[in-house]
């Protein structure tokens, strides 16, 4: 598949304190995929999103569409549409004007215009819904004809800027699907921004985990969830015990003064290192049959699993498992080797992406 | 709730005493006058009075000038909110002090001050023929009240244009931006047709009073330029006949009542009333935390 959105060496200084907001950015966007931007606020996902769409200009590197540099094209000239976080439609204009506002500036036919906004919002699910003032609408409903604003107008790109954030979670968790559908009929590059780690999984082929205006980590879904890079992924994705470990040699971590056989190699002998381990993959045991033992401090039952807490040494560990335990009890914690991820410890605070092979 | 409802409406009280003693007493007095002759009778010649050649050509100098001063108050006041709204809040607030700070100085002061400025040896004709241009000749004319009248109203058209203006928020702008609108589409699919409202208000604070006043064409005008207001004035105060007076006032309010019915329409509605459906909170587009109405 070829690249239809790339970034080149992108990066970003605001202007009152030249602090980088997006440092160094490098990404390829294939066409058809749905990448979503991930990471805490004031990550850079949306000054990243921003530049896409032509907001804001990068302060160096440059944007490529198709191949073409676009770097300094204003947004009015970019074939490309996005979607707000607060919806942003015309409170002056209905429904159909709302849609029909991007293909009315082509100079478009009457009636062909009026044939797009009809289909348009049949895929928004919002058909018959032309004449209806922007204020009658729920906030979903204002979210879909925003979507329908932007995919009528057939972008090559289109951006989505935490559209789901104002969204209760109920209707959020629709939405996604729906978004899921509607991406799948119309067969646009999505370019997606979400600081919500759930959302991110759920609807993405790629998902760029970024923190501090850096790429952590690119990848699938499934690939950032089992193998995070890096304690910030693997603390951002889901839930995790990040330990200081010491890798003994290949296969053989110190944890907490025990060694404990591990599956990852090609560390440096006695190199200091992040282990970081799920809170699903431990299994609560009898006390002297796992790799450590600690005292059972908190257990809340989950429905699913129970939300466990066990102090061993210094370190609280967190574990979700479908079998119980005593608080006030000794408890051992069991794991299999494969379940345990081994980070190199970032050089900086300021740097903390570490390029795995 | 009920009970709730009649004692709020309670607070309203001092107004009402206020606006009937004021207002609605001095109207009707007005109203009767307009509507009969020296001796008491019934008569509309006093309203039918308008339509006299000297009237009549006053009113339409009066609506001219008001016309005009409306047309180039907007004119002026766009580019003015444009740039302004895009200022730091701290530079904002300090150029709306600035637009305001005239109207803190007397009226009348102001008025001569730019006489002052515009006679035919004054500030102005000074700095043209030091230029090396010819002087000009604005003293007394036309274009001296239509620049004091405009001098005098431009913050009242300013100021609510502004307050829509700034309630627009920046996503909307950029959504038409991003939907392929030029910065000149911006302003005239989006910015002009949101800030009609604003814009209601202020054609109505602005052509209403121009339309009336006389003391600016008095001053500016030096007596050669006579407003429908100045021939009712005089009738008031020279000539003391107070049902002409009355008739042609009367007349005039009519004309602006049924001139102005549209904006007034769209006035006491608002713009686009925010419904809460799903119990999301819904803040204005765009809303930024700091009301920009604050600063005035």
């Amino acid at each position: 598949m070829e690249n239809i959105i790339e970034l080149k060496n992108v990066t970003k200084r605001f202007e009152d304190d030249g602090s980088a907001a997006v440092k160094d950015f490098n990404l390829s966007v294939k066409r058809g995929e749905f990448v979503t931007f991930l990471g805490p606020s004031g990550c850079g996902k949306t000054t990243t999103l921003r530049m896409i769409a032509g907001f804001d200009t990068p302060t160096s590197g440059s944007i490529l569409l198709d191949g073409r540099d676009i770097t300094a094209l204003p947004p009015n000239k970019r074939p490309i549409n996005t979607v707000f976080q607060r919806y942003a439609l015309f409170p002056h204009l209905n429904i159909y004007d709302n849609i029909a506002f991007g293909l009315k500036l082509k100079k478009i036919k009457e009636d062909e215009i009026r044939k797009k906004v009809t289909e348009v919002l049949e895929i928004v699910d919002l058909a018959g819904f032309e004449k209806r003032s922007t204020s009658t609408l729920s906030g979903g409903q204002q979210q879909r004809v925003a979507i329908a604003r932007a995919i009528v107008n057939e972008p090559e790109v289109l951006l989505l800027d935490e559209p789901l954030g104002a969204l209760d979670l109920k209707l959020r968790q629709v939405m996604q699907r729906e978004l899921m559908r509607i991406k799948k009929e119309v067969n646009i590059t999505f370019i997606y921004v979400t600081h919500d780690q759930g959302e991110a999984l759920t609807m993405s082929d790629r998902i760029v985990v970024m923190n501090k205006g850096i790429i952590q980590q690119t990848g699938d879904p499934v690939s950032i969830y089992d193998e995070p890079q890096n304690a910030f992924v693997a603390d951002f994705i889901g839930e995790s015990n990040i330990i200081d470990g010491i890798m003994v040699r290949d296969r053989l971590v110190k944890i907490q003064g025990v060694d404990v056989p591990c599956v990852d190699t090609g560390f440096a002998e006695n190199e200091a290192v992040d282990v970081v381990i799920r809170p699903e993959d431990l299994d609560i045991v009898e006390e002297g049959a796992g790799f450590i033992d600690g005292l059972v401090t908190e257990v809340i039952y989950e429905g699913a699993y129970y939300d466990i807490r066990v102090m061993a040494g210094d370190y609280e560990w967190h574990i979700q498992s479908n079998m119980s335990a005593t608080p006030g009890k000794k408890a051992g914690l069991a794991i299999l080797p494969d379940n345990i991820q081994i980070m190199h410890k970032p050089r900086s605070s300021d740097e903390e992406i570490i390029e795995k092979d | 709730m009920d009970r709730n409802r009649k004692q709020r409406q309670l607070l309203a009280l001092p107004y009402v005493l206020w606006s009937i003693a004021f207002t609605v007493i001095p109207l009707l007095v007005i109203i009767r006058y307009a509507v009969t002759d020296k001796d008491g009778h019934f008569s509309v010649s006093n309203l039918l009075a308008f339509s006299t050649p000297v009237n009549a050509k006053a009113f339409l100098i009066s609506l001219e000038i008001a016309l005009i001063c409306t047309v180039i108050c907007v004119l002026l006041a766009y580019p003015l909110v444009m740039v302004v709204r895009r200022l730091r809040i701290s530079r904002m607030t300090f150029m709306l002090f600035f637009l305001i700070m005239p109207m803190w100085m007397n009226f009348i002061l102001r008025m001569l001050a730019l006489q002052m400025i515009l006679s035919n040896n004054g500030i102005l004709n000074m700095i043209v023929t030091g230029l090396g241009f010819q002087p000009l000749a604005l003293a007394n004319t036309k274009a001296a009240v239509i620049i004091g009248v405009v001098y005098d109203y431009l913050p009242f058209m300013m100021l609510p244009i502004f307050n829509t203006i700034s309630d627009i928020g920046e996503d909307v702008l950029e959504a038409a931006s991003d939907l392929g609108a030029s910065p000149l589409s911006v302003f005239f699919r989006v910015i002009l047709p949101m800030s009609l409202p604003g814009l209601k208000s202020g054609i109505t604070i602005v052509f209403v009073p121009s339309m009336t006043s006389f003391v600016i064409a008095d001053i500016l005008g030096g007596g050669k330029i006579q407003l429908i207001g100045n021939i009712i004035e005089q009738e008031f105060t020279r000539s003391t006949n107070w049902n002409l007076g009355s008739g042609l006032s009367a007349a005039l309010m009519l004309f602006m009542l049924v001139g102005m019915s549209f904006t007034i329409k769209d006035d006491i509605l608002p713009s686009h009333p925010v419904k809460d459906e799903e119990g999301e909170k819904k803040e204005a587009p765009g809303g930024e935390g700091i009301s920009r109405r604050a600063v005035l």
